[in-house]
């Protein structure tokens, strides 16, 4: 199994801060990447380095063995759509088909009509009068439509409402079945999306927290809750990676998973030991509870 | 559809070894394949495929090169013993334990439990 | 090479605006010509005498009428259109080749129509009523090929300043064209302070060729000017 997209130390800054930080990720070809995190954490810059629209201020990025910038033969096989995409002055649907193809060699006009009918996107309007959804829509139906093999979405549901957020999926999962490639998907809606992941990379402050295969997942942690005193205890030489009190209760998200004896120590003490989903997963990385040095250590 | 509780991959193997011990996939015949599942669960089908190769490697899903995948002969008998080896951990445990907790003793248990019976419809 | 072919691709992607373009530009220069002919005749001027000929002949309201469209016209084909060109998977350096030969594509275009137009106003006796909006001194007063480098020239500076613009706002923001604006001042500026001494001696000695050198000059300048904005870029 080869990875379309390797990166290895990678840190972009832009004037004083860093929105990606010593980041090391491989991305193996044919598989969906959950990418996750909270805004800002850096999953918009990485995706842009990924399609060669910016360059890492230092480690490299490669796709499919090549570095992605100013590389034309890696970029036609890679598309990126952001979340705030800008299209050509007076610009409607209609112009964005006729363009697309000639860049996107593998592009599909089936997918695309099926898209645009499933979604609704108006045909002669300018973009520049679409809703936060249509403009969504249209992102998603360059996303699919063009089959590149490198697909990058970039939260493709803002604004997209339930029918419309399931019409994607299911044309994804087709789509990708019968034309496999390899996808990275970020996105807040973690619940409905995290069924589509192979893999899930959470981001946070411009570094990788979690960098795991899906059936991973529910091992990487659990909560603690009951009584304060009780949680507390149990929780003292563990990582907490966020936790919740009110006076006298309090839940605590634990990094690892518990043994038997945590299990019944926690029994004991009248403190419920339950697993954590993906969704709190995600709320409880992106919670600044602990510093991240100490959850590096803390790791290691 | 599928909690958080244990990988997405065995909740589905589950799924399908209790439909098969329920009868919905009579032996020797197709069970949709693994990206059929995939697009009616909504889920990854590589994942769909590891839950399905769970089965396979049980001995309780074969594939016919070609044709798909069919229920094994004796796939029923098979599942049940892996059931009835967990019957003791799902079921019993739980059972002791809050029987402790309520204090209902042995004995009263083995009443409870021809009551139940007696009184099913 | 296929990605410079896909950037010009993209440049004429609104089929319907790149040939409309010209036509757009032949007739607002139809309609300001008729207004100041207008003007003239209100002045007393008679249409076929000598004195109507020369001042009809002398209004440079093409000029005014073009330069900001054109102007226009370069600078959307970068400002937006280079972001999008960029997610699609174009290369910067595609994208500004590709711009660049658009740009020439459009100039000669441009001045093919409106050589085309020149010639039936010279057939028709000035469009049958006297009337001058091609046959005009600034593009080259019936000569073919001075109006056809006149025009190609022209639409071509226009349009790389246009561009140039536009990339100096895509890399530095609302900030770009000021700073840019102001260093073309400031250079221009110096220039001229520079040149003004012996400027009696320059007027003399003119030739028409200087202007399409100077032209050149611009359209390279520009161009790297927007080669250099570009390839810098951040796209966020």
């Amino acid at each position: 199994m080869t990875n379309a997209i390797e990166i290895q130390s990678v840190s972009r800054a832009y004037g004083g801060s860093k929105a990606l930080d010593g980041v090391s990720l491989s991305v193996p070809e044919g598989s969906i990447l959950g990418l996750l995190g909270r805004n800002g954490a850096g999953k918009t810059t990485f995706m842009s380095l990924v399609a060669g629209q910016d360059r890492p201020s230092s480690g490299y990025v490669e796709v499919f063995g090549e570095r992605p910038y100013e590389h034309e033969s890696v970029l036609s096989q890679v598309i990126f759509v952001r979340d705030n995409q800008r299209y050509p002055d007076r610009y409607d649907l209609k112009d964005v088909l006729r363009i697309a193809p000639v860049y996107a060699p593998n592009w599909s006009t089936e997918v695309a009509a099926e898209l645009i009918d499933g979604l609704r996107i108006p045909d002669r309007t300018p973009i520049k009068k679409f809703s936060r959804g249509q403009l969504s829509a249209v992102a998603i139906v360059l996303g699919l439509a063009s089959r590149a093999p490198v697909t990058l979405l970039d939260e493709p549901y803002l604004g997209l409402d339930v029918t419309a957020r399931r019409f994607f999926h299911d044309v994804l999962l087709r789509d990708y079945t019968a034309h496999p490639r390899t996808i990275v998907l970020s996105t807040h809606l973690v619940e409905e999306s995290e069924a589509l992941f192979d893999r899930v990379v959470i981001l946070d402050h411009g570094r990788v927290r979690l960098d795991v295969a899906s059936e991973e997942i529910p091992e990487q942690a659990f909560v603690l809750s009951g009584p304060s005193e009780a949680v507390d205890r149990l929780a003292s030489n563990r990582v907490v990676l966020a936790s919740h009190t009110v006076p006298g209760l309090t839940s605590a998200t634990i990094l690892g998973a518990p043994d038997t004896g945590l299990r019944s120590e926690a029994g004991r003490r009248g403190a419920q030991v339950s697993s954590v989903s993906l969704q709190e997963l995600v709320a409880a990385f992106g919670a600044d509870v602990v510093e991240p040095a100490l959850l590096e250590g803390a790791r290691a | 559809m599928f909690s958080g509780e244990t990988p997405v991959f065995q909740q589905l193997a589950a799924q399908i070894a209790d439909d098969i011990v329920a009868g919905v996939y009579p032996e020797e015949t197709a069970v949709p394949s693994a990206t059929d599942f995939a697009a009616f669960h909504r889920m990854n089908p590589a994942t769909a495929s590891k839950g399905v190769n769970l089965l396979v490697e049980l001995g309780a899903l074969y594939k016919q090169r070609g044709v798909g995948m069919f229920v094994a002969t004796g796939a029923r008998e098979l599942l049940k013993k892996v059931r009835r080896d967990e019957f003791r951990a799902h079921f019993l445990r739980p059972l002791l334990d809050e029987a402790r907790v309520l204090g209902i003793t042995r004995d009263d248990l083995h009443q409870l439990i021809d009551e139940e019976e007696r009184d099913k419809p | 090479m296929s990605a410079i072919v896909s950037a010009v691709k993209l440049h004429l992607n609104r089929r319907r605006q790149v040939f409309l373009v010209p036509l757009w530009i032949a007739g607002v220069v139809g309609v300001i010509s008729v207004v100041i002919a207008l003007i003239f005749w209100r002045g007393g001027s008679q249409p076929g005498t000598a004195e109507w000929i020369q001042s009809s002949r002398s209004n440079p309201g093409i000029i005014y009428a073009l330069g900001g469209f054109l102007v226009y016209l370069g600078v959307s084909s970068v400002g937006t259109a280079y972001p999008f060109a960029l997610m699609l998977g174009s290369t910067r350096r595609a994208f500004a080749i590709g711009t660049l030969a658009w740009q020439a594509l459009i100039a000669a275009y441009v001045a093919v129509v409106f050589l085309v137009l020149e010639l039936i106003e010279v057939a028709t006796h000035h469009w049958f009523v006297g009337f001058y909006a091609f046959d005009i001194y600034v593009l080259g007063a019936g000569d073919p090929w001075r109006l056809l480098v006149i025009v190609f020239l022209g639409v071509f500076t226009f349009l790389a300043i246009g561009a140039v613009f536009a990339g100096s706002w895509v890399r530095f923001g609302v900030r770009g064209p000021q700073l840019l604006a102001l260093g073309l001042v400031v250079v221009i500026g110096l220039g001229i302070a520079i040149v003004v001494p012996g400027l009696g001696a320059i007027v003399a000695a003119f030739q028409l060729w200087w202007l399409a050198v100077a032209a050149g000059v611009v359209i390279v300048l520009a161009s790297l000017g927007t080669w250099l904005f570009l390839r810098s870029a951040v796209i966020r």
